[in-house]
């Protein structure tokens, strides 16, 4: 049969952002795929070299809508390494709950794309419904939605009281029994086990030779996770449960994503409890000494990393992002060769892509 | 057993949602609470503004402009359309002048909404 070739984006009901495919078919057989990025460059890295280092955390936290906080996060540490000062133990806890109700937040909205791309609208409705319950603890922590704004360089902006962390409290043990029972049906649902088991899988060796980093990593066996192996404070004073599966298909990404959404609840609980006394904030100089950083954290998509140079002004010489998913995409087109077309929605999905992370 | 139980988990959701109200608000009809620190409308008081310019240093959308003749002579300015509403100017400020109120900013069709003067300390002192 002949090749035929098709584009996909970079505007498509598929894609959440814009992102251009040519996948080549043949039949109902999709032989291989190309990719091409830099629909939402912003020129971000460039951007920051023009601004503040103060002015930059807002800048920053624009990268990504879903992930913006776990951005400013690693800046900050970067930019308070390179000041050598270290941040109150209270500001790193809730610096830590933040990232985890981040992690929770974007795990169930990827849940609900890929449920949507299987015709089960029942799950992505319930996840999304589920995960505004986040979105509401985050606006009334830290006075936003989605733009959080929630570090500064030397600490965090806002402290929990007692009311707050019992309220936060009271709505993550909601959540838990939610997510236990969306775990039940992606572990019992013919339908979603029928669209997801056995397709697209990555064998360990395709994900080191790519560095794909992330659930989809852990989704192949491949034990890595930032926030045991680089011990960010305060990851290094708690027990990080790593979630890893065996099969690598497309079933297993979800199941890592759900039981690590219940290990990001239990985390938020530990953290509160937990949570030292103390201030939140320490004075930080403006003009930043020269010297070179580099800092790694787990985004919810995998590993984070920041490149921060200073030159001994008040704006950074260099900052360079390297997000996850950029590692994602270059195993895109091999994961959509030896697929049926009607897989190709399942396997984006799966993907869990971030354009506006990747291309910046 | 287990996996049949499994498989009605979502029905417990069914039922609750066939008796709760909707998630939904019919706003502006219906009022819309706002967390206490929510960080909407910016609020200043041109008594406590001492004209140091740090909100303006500080601000990463450059919405805030000070014309400064000298220490007592200045007009603040801001341009609420490019404003990110991220705090800095309030975490910047070292006399509370500037802060962010829990209402929602609306739209504008008058043009003179543009540009907000803040303080304009010619007008002030008359």
């Amino acid at each position: 049969m002949d090749k035929i070739s098709i584009p996909i984006g970079p505007q498509h009901p598929l894609l959440k952002e814009p992102l251009s495919m040519m996948v080549d078919i043949s039949g109902e057989k999709v032989l291989g795929g190309s990719l091409r990025l830099g629909y939402v460059h912003r020129g971000i890295e460039r951007l920051a070299q023009q601004r503040t280092y103060v002015q930059n955390i807002h800048l920053i936290e624009r990268i990504c809508g879903i992930c913006s906080h776990v951005h400013t996060t690693t800046y900050c540490y970067a930019v308070e390494a390179l000041l050598g000062i270290e941040i109150p133990p209270r500001a790193q806890y809730i610096r830590a709950l933040m990232c985890e109700l981040e992690r929770i937040h974007s795990h169930l909205l990827w849940l609900g794309i890929l449920a949507k791309h299987i015709g089960l609208d029942t799950i992505f409705m319930h996840t999304w419904h589920d995960r505004e319950m986040v979105l509401d603890i985050m606006e009334e922590v830290s006075g936003g939605r989605i733009s959080h704004a929630a570090n500064q360089i030397g600490g965090v902006r806002f402290d929990l009281d007692e009311e707050k962390g019992e309220m936060i409290r009271k709505i993550l043990i909601k959540l838990h029994s939610q997510v236990e029972g969306l775990l039940d049906v992606i572990e019992s649902e013919p339908a979603a086990i029928a669209r997801t088991k056995g397709v697209a899988p990555i064998s360990p060796d395709l994900i080191k030779a790519y560095g794909v980093v992330g659930p989809i990593a852990r989704a192949s066996g491949v034990d890595v996770d930032m926030r045991r192996d680089a011990s960010l404070p305060p990851y290094d004073q708690l027990e990080v449960k790593v979630i890893t599966h065996s099969d690598g298909d497309a079933w297993a990404r979800t199941f890592v994503r759900v039981e690590e959404t219940r290990v990001s609840l239990n985390l938020c609980e530990t953290i509160i409890r937990e949570m030292p006394r103390g201030d939140v904030v320490v004075h930080a100089p403006r003009r930043v000494p020269e010297g070179e950083v580099i800092i790694r954290s787990e985004a919810p998509r995998g590993e984070l990393f920041y490149y921060l140079r200073s030159d001994g002004s008040d704006k950074p010489a260099r900052l360079k992002v390297r997000t996850p998913t950029l590692a994602a995409l270059s195993l895109l087109p091999v994961q959509l060769s030896e697929i049926n077309v009607a897989d190709i929605p399942v396997v984006l999905a799966g993907v869990d892509l971030c354009i506006a992370c990747a291309d910046r | 057993m287990d996996k049949i139980k499994k498989r009605f988990t979502l029905l417990n959701a069914v039922v609750e949602a066939m008796i709760k109200q909707p998630e939904t608000i019919k706003y502006p009809f219906a009022a819309m609470e706002l967390p206490e620190g929510f960080r909407g409308a910016i609020v200043f008081d041109p008594d406590k503004c001492s004209g140091c310019g740090l909100c303006v240093r500080d601000c990463p959308a450059e919405a805030l402009h000070i014309n400064k003749k000298s220490r007592e002579e200045y007009t603040l300015l801001h341009y609420p359309a490019r404003c990110a509403y991220c705090g800095q100017c309030e975490d910047s400020c070292r006399h509370g002048a500037i802060s962010h109120s829990n209402k929602l900013v609306g739209a504008t069709t008058h043009k003179d909404d543009w540009v907000l003067v803040f303080k304009d300390s010619k007008a002030s002192q008359e």
